[in-house]
């Protein structure tokens, strides 16, 4: 009996399925994810969020086996990239929403049909740390041989962000696939996600990295011993979309989740978390440059999304990693 | 009591055999069924193109390999330090000695993860202790972990315990007119030592190897944390890889790998049981006085060298942890301005996934001891009684989930209850699935104690309860029950104590909700919050080791037997 009592008790804990529940998968980092739902209940009163935090590629896969076994468990997703978005869209896994927030934003950061909305810019530059002898200001710096084996960046078949990185900086005419070959054959690592690369660069075990910009901009606030370039070239960039599953059991929920991510409130706390926010007019956090002179370069959603698999093969077979 | 009534209690006694069987079959026997099956079978048709296929990948080799090298030079590290303290303490006349047993028994019960992220914390260019002293190596210094070596040395200060506890038993058993007899034969110092005391165990010390290489082998944690960033797979990783990768699109491949590490470790069970066979030596009389060889003027010596030993691998990676713990990010140093608690203040009071998952191991934990409890008593009992061939057979099998890795077992679960037969639910993605496979997983660490207990009982206790018309739920309860409550009870300590750390099984199993301690950690370093996954880690370990000493404390209270690190 003893046993169906406890049985019993966790059965409860396990599913505290309230009313009024969305449950959120996301691939911010724990404490910012949690300062967005704390802030999202606080301007939705009654509405609660379960959520859930991993790499996006971890994420989907585990979605993945869900929808495989007929249980997907989010409402809504806040993941790394459009890219995967635009791919779930496309096999029917999302609901189309016109969220009245999103006037406001430049068109190409939405779907049209609104399945998808960027919620912020996150771009991968180059982070080294500033106990090294020259600070390095272009990608190509880091296939330069002198500083062999010093170079961490994260992996495309890891994280969302790098799948993207990989696509824009192979996508441009003068980097393309040499430079990844330039980079392997300077024995940079890749593995892990951006969170591993940072610590890899912040620690100084391997100095001279690939990250996304807050990780970089905010720890060395925090006393980091590290440092955040914005190569030359320009840098890739994600937009963090948020959008609503076609399974999700609380859709209205999951709107006011959308409405508030979109509202200029939501777009505030992304600023003050250390993002740039996608929103028009919002400027951006301490530590950045102005937005205008950001240089973001070239990317298609949709040749990235044509050139994934091949891309991740390709790469895998460069470093040699599984 | 006429016959008629006594065959009534036997028919009732046959059928809870029965049921309980079936139950106790279905939770370890099925899932590895289940596994097999899918490996030599594509869409329903025998097949083994599969099995070929997958064995042929050069990262399957290449894991195989790792595995091979990193479980067996890590069991010869256990086996030194293993070995080495417990003809140390169980010999000779060292001073405080329980004191040193509990101390030793702490790395067993710390999770795997928790003792790589911490080691991690201490050596590199990365150790806030090395930056706060000023010893840090330089820039670009490799961290010596992130390698095969790192995950060797890692493995074995991990498992020294099991080495430790199998051949400590075996010492004991030797009495000291044994040693006396081949003195007296003219057998002096290393002589005695090599031809006497080492013959003797060598049959605990095969068993505590074969165990430590099987868990070894099926260790995540420390492969995970130490090899992941290196590049440097080893078979349980790289099935982790493949399905965090791809997800459940790769079950059939992946399956084919579990049931590659659940053949190496088969094989290593079998090689222990050949050597235990050749090597058979029978003790006569072993209930005199164990052996204590007075140590002399090296007593002092050697017991600062053995403290000097638990330091290193105990206290010395727990202030890695709290240093890091305490810095306001990664790679700043140490100091009273920048001491900050905001890693432990988010972690334990602002991150709901922390309370979650104490929440959810928690009640994983006692949930299996429990239920184990209640299905071992009766059935080992019954199956005591009444030797059916179905309880034979399933009394050889049984130690099959726990003697294979937990990857194995995941994935087999996973295949198992993915789609419940006759229906179209699933328990993927619920606590359940987690439940039951720790069931599974820790059935023969509760039953086999109990067994043994059990094996002692005198039947005739039981006879003459049922001659005086006692039914066979009172017989369970009056007489069964009491005589093997401490057995039940240190299996029961044992199984709370290692669900509560788990990782290996539920790194797989987990979903959204169903996070367990082991797993929130793990991701939190994966991300790069690592000081929030010291933070943590370090809870943890304070919550396992009081717990510990709670039970250490109450332990004279308690019958002989039941703290599983006295004996």
């Amino acid at each position: 009996m003893k046993s169906f009592v406890t049985s019993t008790a966790f059965a409860i804990l396990a599913s505290t399925a309230m009313a009024d529940t969305i449950t959120l998968y996301t691939s911010q980092p724990n404490a910012d994810a949690q300062r967005t739902v704390d802030a999202f209940m606080a301007a939705n009163p009654g509405t609660e969020v379960d959520w859930v935090r991993d790499g996006t590629t971890k994420l989907m896969a585990r979605l993945r086996a869900e929808i495989g076994a007929g249980n997907p468990q989010p409402d809504v997703l806040l993941i790394a990239d459009t890219v995967t978005l635009e791919g779930m869209a496309q096999e029917g896994l999302l609901t189309a929403y016109q969220s009245p927030e999103a006037g406001d934003y430049d068109a190409a950061l939405h779907s049209a049909e609104g399945y998808y909305h960027s919620t912020k810019l996150i771009t991968t530059g180059i982070v080294y740390n500033t106990g090294v002898d020259t600070a390095p200001s272009s990608w190509n710096d880091l296939s330069d041989a002198s500083i062999k084996g010093q170079i961490a960046m994260p992996s495309p078949l890891y994280s969302g962000a790098a799948l993207i990185h990989l696509a824009t900086l192979t996508g441009d005419e003068a980097l393309g696939w040499e430079y990844y070959e330039n980079l392997a054959a300077n024995d940079a690592r890749a593995q892990g996600g951006n969170g591993g690369t940072f610590k890899a660069v912040a620690s100084g075990e391997k100095p001279y990295g690939m990250v996304v910009d807050f990780l970089a901009i905010r720890n060395k606030a925090d006393g980091s011993p590290i440092d955040f370039v914005f190569p030359e070239e320009g840098v890739s960039y994600v937009t963090e979309p948020v959008a609503i599953m076609s399974s999700a059991k609380n859709v209205e929920g999951a709107e006011k989740f959308v409405d508030f991510l979109l509202s200029s409130e939501g777009q505030e706390l992304v600023l003050d978390m250390g993002y740039i926010p996608a929103r028009d007019g919002m400027g951006v956090p301490e530590g950045f440059p102005a937005r205008e002179d950001i240089k973001l370069m070239a990317f298609d959603p949709a040749e990235a999304l044509a050139n994934a698999e091949a891309n991740k093969g390709k790469f895998a077979e460069l470093f040699g990693a599984e | 009591m006429s016959v008629a009534q006594q065959n009534g209690g036997s028919r009732s006694e046959a059928r809870l055999l029965s049921a309980i069987l079936v139950v106790a079959i279905c939770l370890t026997l099925a899932p590895v069924l289940r596994l097999f099956v899918e490996g030599v079978t594509d869409q329903g048709n025998p097949s083994m193109a599969l099995m070929r296929d997958v064995l042929a990948q050069p990262s399957t080799l290449s894991a195989l390999k790792h595995s091979l090298v990193t479980a067996g030079f890590g069991t010869l590290v256990s086996l030194v330090l293993g070995a080495a303290f417990a003809f140390l303490v169980a010999l000779t006349d060292l001073r405080a000695k329980a004191a040193l047993v509990f101390c030793l028994m702490i790395p067993m019960m710390i999770p795997p993860q928790i003792t790589a992220l911490s080691w991690t914390q201490i050596m590199g260019p990365s150790s806030v202790l090395l930056k706060t002293l000023g010893i840090a190596p330089p820039l670009g210094a490799p961290q010596p972990l992130y390698s095969p070596e790192g995950i060797i040395f890692l493995l074995g200060i991990q498992h020294m315990s099991i080495i430790f506890l199998t051949l400590r038993a075996g010492l004991r058993s030797i009495p000291q007119d044994v040693v006396e007899a081949a003195r007296i034969s003219g057998a002096k110092g290393l002589r005695t030592w090599w031809q006497v005391v080492m013959p003797l165990t060598l049959p605990s010390l095969a068993a505590g190897t074969a165990i430590t290489f099987v868990t070894a082998l099926g260790n995540f944690g420390i492969p995970a944390m130490l090899g992941i960033p290196a590049g440097y797979a080893t078979l349980p990783t790289l099935v982790y890889q493949k399905l965090a990768g791809m997800g459940t699109t790769l079950l059939a491949e992946v399956s084919v790998l579990a049931m590659l590490i659940g053949a190496v470790a088969v094989a290593g069970i079998l090689l222990q049981r050949l050597c235990q066979s050749r090597q058979r030596l029978h003790l006569v009389g072993s209930t005199s006085r164990p052996l204590a060889l007075p140590l002399g003027t090296a007593r002092l010596p050697v017991e600062i060298l053995l403290w000097a030993v638990v330091f290193a691998i105990l206290v010395l990676p727990m202030f890695g942890l709290l240093a890091t713990s305490l810095v306001p990010a990664y790679g700043v140093t140490l100091r009273f301005d920048t001491v900050t608690l905001a890693s432990w203040y988010e972690v334990l009071f602002r991150q709901p996934v922390t309370s979650r998952a104490f929440a959810n191991s928690f009640g994983l934990a006692a949930g299996a001891s429990v239920a184990l409890v209640v299905i071992s008593l009766p059935l080992a009992w019954l199956m005591e009684r009444r030797k059916t061939r179905l309880a034979r057979l399933f009394d050889s099998l049984l130690d099959l989930p726990y003697a294979l890795p937990g990857v194995v077992l995941s994935i087999a679960m996973i295949l198992l209850l993915i789609k419940l037969p006759f229906t179209e639910a699933t328990l993927y993605g619920t606590i359940w699935i987690i439940f039951l496979a720790y069931l599974a997983r820790f059935f023969a660490v509760m039953f086999r104690p109990v067994q043994a207990s059990l094996k002692q009982f005198d039947p005739a206790m039981d006879e003459a309860a049922q001659s005086v018309g006692a039914s066979l739920y009172r017989r369970l309860r009056d007489v069964i029950f009491p005589l093997s409550a401490p057995a039940a009870a240190a299996g029961a300590i044992l199984v709370f104590l290692t669900a509560f750390n788990e990782l290996t099984v539920s790194a797989l199993l987990w979903s959204s909700g169903t996070e367990t301690l082991g797993v929130v950690i793990f991701n939190l370093d994966d991300s790069g919050e690592t000081g929030m996954a010291s933070a943590l880690a370090m809870t943890i370990v304070f919550v396992v080791v009081v717990l510990m000493v709670l039970i250490q404390l109450f332990s004279r209270r308690f019958p002989k037997g039941v703290v599983p690190w006295q004996t």
